[in-house]
């Protein structure tokens, strides 16, 4: 499967997309605001969905549905936003008016859709790119979030960059704990620190986080889960094997993994090397929608290591050990 | 000019009045009349050309604030219908005056139509809701027609008296003159993008987000499907007698035959292929079993259905066609692209000069 999948290195006539996630009351339109008022240059278009007591203040902002729904492409799982089609087709006949799109998502929103949208759709693909997924979670209710609705550790899961807002009201202990508890889910996400969104626009716009170039560049801050969590919570498991994997054994089982499994596995991160091939194949996967192609060389006495991460629930950890480390080439 | 004017662009060139409109083209229509020709562009501004004098820009009113989205002729002679994503339907007459029938703040007008025919009407579709217009000279509004999901397409039968819609799982049809406004719905699971109605109202057609087609006869609510396509279909049209649907979405103009009980079973016409380009419009001509094809790479081609013979009008690098329209009684083809080019293509014979 990932072998014949498009070449979807980042066009640089696409429009950068940045998905802005979190529950409500975790900050977001003011982070929003924040981004829009600060002089960066960029023209930004806004596609909000729920004219909150909050106002947007922009001069494009458009009013988006969350119409999510199944593709009849025999994925169980694969749910896409139709509002955001058509709103971004809408957008791209002016596209001279603006450099960048931020759309906020509604508080209960599964991030799934709005990422499968950019795998999917042959127009989104080809004129827009998802730049990044920004989650907003605040210090004082994270946890409580986390315990009570299963979107919290989804947003979580998805994230390229978390903004953990309001640390004005907790402690330092506090705080690194959420962090640590963050990083049990997501280890590749950017955790920023912020009090009323006040992170620098750089921490938002312009990440690139979904191009193949780009996936797991940066090494993991975290990288052993603990094992406390229960199954159904949210969490990351990661492997690596020291040498090349087999492709043709690789494609069969992470298709046959994701297929079966594609429902529990949120996001889905690999660098491989192939044998006898000197650049890094990447891959990654938003449930069973899976994208991948060769990126760059490795560099000049790299180790040629296979890693792969996984974000999900029901993580069996033994058995997608094994299957993974069957890959490695003979 | 004229040892290029043999090429592909020869009918352009010899028959054609070209606009560069540095704008993104979003559709182009010709009002009732005959006598004026309009493009609906990106910027919001609509580009009106007289037909008399197909040169030049008559006038190029800043209707919408935002991106002019739909456009049709009005049910009246000599005017137009626009929306745009500033949430303004307005009626255009042919001096660029704009006149606005209504406005939702915050929602887009995606689709217009007008039925010009006995027994008028305008409609616009806004979020899920098609909004139904008198069409005499108050326009005032007479229903607004509820969905369970955006509207993404609305069409009608020949003579006006039904308008469908296509939306999530299905479409629905609602008689325009029902006292009891209940429609009848057509369940198809999926996204539907787009929807086509034959001109003898017997069936319904839409696009999927599945590069597929979804059809119902309406008699007996028979389901069709029409797949294959490598690419999603945005454009649809009928011939005038309900004998072929031309559709975009692939390598060639696909045209499903409707005579008899409809596609079912039969294989597809492909015609004006083998470039390995897509094509991305299509308009079939309201008289003859002849077709108008516009690919992603610019080029346009007249298709008379029956032989397969392709008329070249003008040749590919002025951007992908993103609209194409003929002229009611069929003498002139306006065509845009995505690049902001625009023509007006004369094909009365004899030739004009």
């Amino acid at each position: 499967m990932p072998d014949t999948l498009p070449d979807t290195r980042p066009n640089r006539d696409t429009v950068p997309v940045t998905v802005l996630t979190g529950y409500l009351g975790a900050g977001k339109t003011t982070l929003l605001n924040r981004i829009l008022t600060e002089q960066h240059g960029r023209r930004i278009a806004v596609v909000i969905n729920e004219f909150g007591e909050l106002g947007v203040d922009n001069d494009l902002v458009i009013g988006a549905d969350e119409e999510v729904f199944e593709m009849n492409n025999g994925c169980i799982c694969c749910t896409v936003r139709g509002d955001l089609i058509r709103i971004l087709g809408g957008l791209m006949k002016r596209r001279d008016r603006f450099d960048a799109i931020l759309l906020e998502t509604t508080g209960l929103a599964d991030p799934a859709p709005v990422a499968q949208t950019f795998f999917v759709d042959e127009d989104v693909k080809a004129k827009t790119r998802l730049d990044a997924i920004v989650t907003v979670v605040d210090a004082k209710h994270l946890p409580q979030r986390l315990a009570d609705t299963r979107e919290a550790g989804q947003q979580l899961a998805f994230a390229d960059v978390v903004i953990l807002n309001k640390t004005d009201l907790a402690t330092e202990e506090e705080l690194a704990a959420l962090e640590a508890r963050i990083r049990a889910i997501n280890p590749h996400a950017t955790i920023h620190r912020a009090e009323r969104g006040n992170v620098p626009v750089e921490t938002v716009l312009g990440r690139d986080a979904f191009s193949l170039e780009r996936i797991l560049g940066e090494k993991p801050s975290f990288l052993e889960e603990s094992d406390h969590s229960h199954d159904e919570e949210v969490r990351s498991v990661s492997f690596s094997i020291p040498g090349p994997v087999d492709p043709h054994k690789f494609n069969e089982w992470i298709s046959a993994l994701l297929a079966e499994k594609g429902p529990d596995l949120l996001r889905t991160k690999g660098v491989l090397a192939y044998p006898g091939e000197d650049r890094r194949f990447a891959f990654q996967a938003v449930h069973m929608i899976a994208d991948g192609d060769f990126v760059n060389p490795w560099k000049e006495g790299e180790e040629r290591a296979s890693r792969i991460v996984f974000i999900g629930r029901n993580l069996n950890r033994p058995q997608l050990r094994r299957g993974f480390e069957a890959c490695a080439a003979a | 000019m004229s040892a290029e004017a043999s090429g592909a662009d020869f009918i352009l060139e010899t028959r054609g009045a070209q606009h560069r409109l540095e704008a993104h083209v979003v559709t182009a229509a010709v009002e009732g009349s005959g006598r004026t020709a309009a493009f609906a562009l990106g910027d919001g501004t609509v580009a009106l050309v007289s037909l008399a004098d197909p040169a030049r820009v008559a006038a190029r009113p800043a209707v919408h604030d935002g991106a002019a989205l739909s456009l049709a002729p009005d049910s009246a002679p000599g005017a137009f219908l626009s929306g745009g994503d500033d949430g303004l339907f307005a009626r255009l007459d042919a001096t660029g005056e704009a006149a606005p029938l209504a406005t939702w703040p915050g929602a887009w007008v995606e689709h217009v139509l007008a039925f010009p025919g006995k027994g008028p009407w305008r409609a616009a579709a806004v979020g899920k809701q098609v909004h139904l217009f008198d069409g005499g000279k108050d326009a005032r509004i007479l229903k607004s027609l509820a969905h369970p999901s955006t509207v993404t397409g609305i069409a009608t039968d020949g003579k006006g008296k039904r308008i469908a819609a296509s939306h999530y799982n299905g479409a629905s049809l609602w008689f325009v003159a029902a006292k009891e406004d209940r429609p009848r719905a057509f369940a198809w699971k999926g996204s539907h993008t787009g929807i086509a109605m034959s001109p003898d109202g017997r069936y319904l057609v839409t696009s999927m987000q599945e590069n597929a087609l979804h059809g119902w006869r309406l008699e007996d609510g028979a389901d069709m499907r029409m797949s294959g396509y490598p690419a999603k279909t945005k454009s649809m049209s009928f011939t005038p007698r309900t004998r072929w649907l031309a559709t975009s979405g692939a390598e060639a103009v696909v045209c499903w035959p409707f005579t008899g009980d409809g596609p079912m079973g039969k294989a597809p016409r492909e015609l004006a292929g083998g470039d390995a380009v897509l094509v991305s419009q299509v308009a079939c001509h309201p008289q003859h079993e002849v077709v108008a094809a516009g690919f992603a790479d610019g080029l346009v081609v007249l298709v008379e259905i029956e032989s397969g013979r392709v008329l070249p009008v003008a040749e590919p690098g002025r951007g992908a066609v993103s609209a194409l329209a003929w002229s009611p009684e069929g003498r002139w083809l306006a065509f845009g692209t995505e690049q902001g080019f625009a023509a007006l293509v004369d094909f009365s014979s004899p030739p004009p000069r």
